[in-house]
């Protein structure tokens, strides 16, 4: 039995590293198994009844880097290979911009309150990631890595990768901060007594980016715009002072 | 045919996004200012093309699959940290924390001082 599964592993090892050599190959099968990942993490959440705690994106890649390790495919390979992937978030991140510009309206109307929570506490969601890390001892690539932790993907590569962090790394943080940022808003809005779906989704969406935002439109429609929009406005608040506000401290 | 047409216009904002970023020399990402000069051009124009519309939703709708090539360097990288994972799991989780009381604490004030509350819905 065992001799059959190293056999059949010695099989895939060499089919998969065959296909690597080829360019063309490499990429198409670097986005198949993207592809894949991404349709069965969908499926399994919806069989899974949609926890909060474990969104389709971490079910996704953990199939993608067991396929990865089952295939034996090198991490850079697989990476190169995905760029034809990754490149699309560029015009994707501008795509933001579209529902953005679709609740210009409540901006309009609560646009005084927003305005004085927004700076305050995008600034904050990032400074005490910073604090904290850099007070354990944090090295700055770390430390560069977590700070955008509450910016949504898109814009936080291009905020890591401005200061100096690991992309990886900050991809992780970004799925746990959203993860628990959820779990956060949820506990609190309870013992606080927060009733007001305007707040308790700005809240979600300025702490927890897309994964608060999709928890925010469960919750509703006023609950999930508001969220959008918090999300919207802490990554571009974010984007344009991190990198600022990170060379005044000297990491 | 329609969806490409939207696809095309994100593309040219992409770009412009980057030449700003390149002339000026700025430390934002092209994205995020295509980003902003689109949403700035879409409220002077005051409406959105359907072609538009439907392209971002697409691209929108992806957004998940276009970051996890990323997302799984983390499970292969891991040695790089190793000793920095206590820092990293307190930033993240005290972190996030602090700044979900901080946010529902200074909205809240502020909408009741502006007296704009809303009940249930």
């Amino acid at each position: 039995m065992t001799d059959l599964i190293d056999r059949l592993a010695v099989i895939i090892h060499t089919l998969s590293n065959t296909l690597v050599d080829s360019p063309s190959a490499n990429i198409v099968l670097a986005v198949a198994l993207t592809l894949g990942a991404f349709m069965a993490g969908n499926r399994l959440f919806a069989f899974f009844r949609s926890p909060v705690w474990l969104p389709p994106v971490v079910i996704a890649a953990c199939l993608l880097s067991l396929a990865l390790t089952i295939l034996k495919l090198n991490y850079g390979n697989y990476r190169e290979g995905a760029q034809w992937l990754t490149v699309l978030l560029g015009p994707a991140t501008v795509a933001l911009g579209v529902p953005l510009y679709q609740q210009v309206r409540h901006i309009r109307a609560l646009w005084r309150p927003i305005l004085f929570t927004l700076p305050i506490a995008a600034l904050l969601a990032a400074v005490y990631a910073v604090l904290i890390a850099a007070a354990f001892g944090a090295s700055p690539e770390v430390i560069a890595s977590v700070a955008p932790k509450s910016v949504t993907a898109p814009i936080a590569i291009g905020i890591t990768e401005q200061l100096g962090g690991s992309v990886s790394l900050m991809m992780g943080g970004l799925l746990i901060t959203g993860v628990v940022a959820t779990v956060f808003v949820d506990l609190a809005v309870r013992w606080m007594n927060i009733q007001d779906p305007r707040i308790v989704g700005f809240a979600l969406g300025l702490n927890g980016h897309a994964i608060g935002t999709a928890r925010a439109f469960e919750l509703g429609p006023t609950a999930g715009a508001f969220a959008s929009l918090g999300m919207g406005l802490t990554g571009i608040f974010t984007a344009l002072t991190l990198p600022f506000v990170f060379g005044t401290f000297g990491f | 045919m329609v969806m490409l047409r939207g696809f095309l216009v994100l593309s040219i904002f992409f770009l412009l996004g980057e030449a700003v970023r390149i002339l000026f020399a700025l430390p934002v990402s092209g994205g995020v200012i295509g980003m902003i000069l689109l949403t700035v051009t879409l409220m002077l124009r005051g409406r959105i093309s359907d072609s538009l519309a439907q392209a971002s939703g697409a691209l929108i709708s992806v957004l998940v699959l276009l970051i996890m090539p990323g997302v799984v360097g983390v499970f292969f990288q891991a040695d790089e940290f190793s000793g920095q994972w206590l820092a990293i799991g307190l930033a993240l989780v005290v972190g996030t924390l602090l700044s979900v009381l901080t946010t529902l604490w200074l909205l809240q004030r502020a909408v009741r001082r502006t007296g704009q509350e809303l009940g249930n819905d």
